[in-house]
């Protein structure tokens, strides 16, 4: 991993059309700027890694049970 | 053409009917094709089934099934990758985990939603900002009146 100390209002750049800026640190959180192409998506990590363990978990289904959709059958049909 | 499946054998399906994730979905970045298969029953979900990893599959469900109030904001750049036109018609699937200790506990993936784009058949799983959980449980949801599996954009995000 490639470490760099940066100062508020420095920032780094990432390929030729992204850039990562400190705007303030406060009470141990840093608030960066992104600037990015649209096309890059940009989000907080944590929210993907849980996205990715959740696919990772519902990929394991080995059969579904059909009984335990017959209350959302009933739903349909109320 | 045929397909491998460690859960149902050797299915057949029409070319027509595959659906591509040109970013695959999360963690699966990888595999990038799929079909999904209808069931016979009247079951409400349906299966996401990979083509190309017979092992790999998910059970997907319509979510206006048991959230009406679930809405999404689909982004330009995520209505890119799907090609998606102004006209064309948007469909929302959301992934369910169902656990096998207890499988009435099972939960809807709500913050990453899928994307499908029925006219190009692209689709993408969405990383959503809004805070929705990625463990919505199903069946302690309020009832909710049916509507088809693939909910219209029009209906899911409002102008």
């Amino acid at each position: 991993m490639l470490v760099l100390t940066r100062k508020r209002g420095e920032g780094v750049a990432i390929g030729p059309d992204i850039r990562v800026v400190v705007l303030g640190i406060k009470n141990g959180q840093v608030r960066l700027g992104v600037e990015a192409p649209r096309t890059i998506e940009v989000h907080r990590d944590e929210v993907c890694v849980r996205i990715q363990e959740e696919n990772q978990l519902a990929a394991r289904t080995p059969v579904v049970p059909l009984d335990v959709f017959q209350r959302l059958l009933r739903r349909k049909t109320a | 053409m045929v397909v491998a499946s460690t859960r149902f054998g050797t299915l057949n399906i029409p070319a027509e009917s595959l659906l591509t994730f040109p970013s695959g979905l999360l963690g699966f970045p990888e595999w990038t094709r799929y079909v999904i298969l209808d069931h016979d029953t009247d079951a409400p979900f349906k299966w996401l089934h990979c083509v190309e990893e017979a092992s790999l599959a998910f059970v997907v469900i319509d979510p206006a099934l048991f959230n009406e109030q679930y809405q999404v904001t689909v982004s330009p750049e995520a209505r890119g990758e799907v090609e998606g036109s102004e006209t064309d018609e948007l469909g929302l699937a959301v992934i369910l985990t169902i656990p096998s200790d207890d499988p009435s506990a099972v939960t809807a993936n709500l913050r990453g939603p899928l994307l499908m784009n029925h006219r190009t058949r692209l689709c993408k799983q969405l990383v959503l900002s809004e805070d929705y959980p990625t463990r919505y449980p199903v069946f302690s949801a309020p009832r909710r009146a049916a509507h088809t599996l693939i909910l219209p954009l029009a209906e899911a995000i409002p102008a």
